[in-house]
């Protein structure tokens, strides 16, 4: 048997960590006992999750058959273990292939085992540094949100009000709205010459 | 058994059965005072990423027991005293009482009393009662026990069904490039520090040399297998030269 890398055992420690802290977890997974998936995280890692006595056991490099197999790129499966059902349009998508119950239990037991980042940094440095840490890294995430909210306003406005490069919505519109009153114009305009025509063969 | 025409590996060398456990006790009861300190030396402190590493492996929670084998200072036990908690149970075992002394007192210095015990004992005879522990832990401890399946087969007794085995060793380097570089630095160094440091050179040329009559990572894992444990598995750490061995009592 290849050895296990060093990372996916303590991924495997981590869930198994917080499936032990929850109880909803511990029974979803007893409930998937002797049952495997295999995750195939595209151009990454083959991954074969497994659960025994309510434990997660993750191994690398087993080609055996598996229940089912869920396969996706890091951000398609990312999505999906968090629960998003609904995607944004565009956005990739995961496939499950072979049992969908057993794979959705997964799923589900891979929500339920999420870590929690501030617990487990507070197992590292303690409780109030942990709270600290999270705290400004919260509010890190929060201002570059929206920074890369305001940064994409203001160049959108550039572009549009004064480089004169885009048009803005309210322009768009009525450009839009102009192109369809000349096309409904021109096709009454084309109507009126086809009767026209008639006639003239009639009068003729 | 009679194991008395019996030879066993000391390092490179062949000794009687019955002799190995006396010569390595002498070697650890002559290592003892800077043993912490060797640790940190030849290992650049890398031993602690290690031990932290199997730490994180264990699944114990608070109020759960569990057995340090061969613990010497009790980094492990340390570690895993921090998991169980006041609720829990920790238990620091070694063949050496120099060794177990130095453990007692770190663990004492740091607070921990009545969940805690040290104990003589022999790995391959440890004096518990069957199904006692949720996780046991040997931390390069293996390598110098003469009967390493009875060891095996000790530890797989006392653990409770569900309980994990975890063995921390040295092992077979499989990164490439890395070997050369190990037996130099295994064979040159670690004995030059041991002579600078511990006054003591033959101790660990001991040390490296029993390294490599250790069993590789597949031997070993074969011998959990055998030993009884179930889902047996290994992580190899820092290319190898030390792995981590897993397995579950079903």
């Amino acid at each position: 048997m290849p050895a296990t890398a060093a990372w996916l055992a303590s991924a495997e420690a981590l869930l198994n960590r917080c499936i032990d802290s929850s109880a909803q977890a511990l029974g979803t997974a007893r409930r998937l006992q002797g049952t495997s998936v295999q995750i195939d995280i595209e151009g990454i890692a083959r991954i074969r999750a497994s659960a025994h006595q309510g434990r997660l056991v993750l191994l690398a490099g087993d080609d055996s058959a598996a229940d089912a197999v869920i396969s996706g790129s890091p951000a398609a499966l990312l999505q999906l273990f968090r629960g998003g059902a609904n995607r944004e349009p565009g956005a990739p998508a995961a496939q499950i292939r072979g049992d969908a119950e057993t794979a959705n239990r997964y799923r589900e037991l891979f929500m339920l085992a999420r870590p929690d980042p501030e617990e487990e940094l507070s197992r590292w440095i303690g409780d109030l540094p942990a709270r600290r840490v999270s705290l400004f890294a919260r509010r890190a995430l929060e201002l570059a949100r929206q920074a890369r909210r305001t940064a994409g306003e203001n160049i959108a406005e550039y572009l549009q009000e004064e480089g004169r490069d885009l048009v803005n919505r309210t322009e768009l519109e009525e450009f839009l709205h102009g192109v369809d009153s000349l096309r409904e114009t021109a096709d009454r305009i084309e109507a009126r010459l086809v009767r026209l025509e008639q006639r003239l063969k009639g009068a003729v | 058994m009679d194991n008395s025409g019996r030879k066993v590996d000391f390092g490179f060398e062949k000794v009687a059965w019955g002799d190995k456990a006396g010569r390595v006790r002498s070697v650890f009861a002559s290592v003892a005072g800077k043993y912490d300190v060797m640790n940190d030396l030849m290992s650049l402190g890398v031993h602690r990423l290690w031990k932290q590493f199997a730490l994180s492996l264990t699944g114990l929670r608070p109020g759960r027991s569990a057995l340090d084998v061969a613990g010497g200072t009790g980094d492990l036990a340390l570690g895993m005293l921090r998991q169980v908690g006041r609720s829990g149970r920790v238990v620091l075992s070694d063949v050496n009482p120099a060794m177990l002394e130095i453990g007692r007192d770190r663990l004492l210095d740091k607070g921990w009393v009545g969940n805690v015990e040290c104990i003589v004992a022999d790995a391959e005879r440890l004096p518990f009662e069957d199904d006692s522990f949720d996780c046991v832990t040997i931390g390069f401890g293996l390598r110098n026990v003469t009967d390493k399946p009875a060891a095996l087969k000790s530890m797989h007794r006392v653990l409770k069904p569900g309980g994990q085995l975890l063995v921390l060793e040295f092992s077979t380097p499989v990164a490439p490039g890395l070997k050369p570089i190990y037996d130099a630095y295994s064979f040159k160094v670690l004995p030059l520090l041991g002579r600078l440091v511990a006054q003591d050179e033959a101790s660990y040329r001991y040390l490296a040399e029993s390294i490599r009559m250790h069993p590789n990572q597949e031997t070993l894992l074969e011998m959990l297998r055998t030993a009884g444990f179930a889902q047996t598995r290994y992580h190899n750490l820092t290319g190898g030269i030390v792995a981590v061995h897993r397995g579950y009592k079903i």
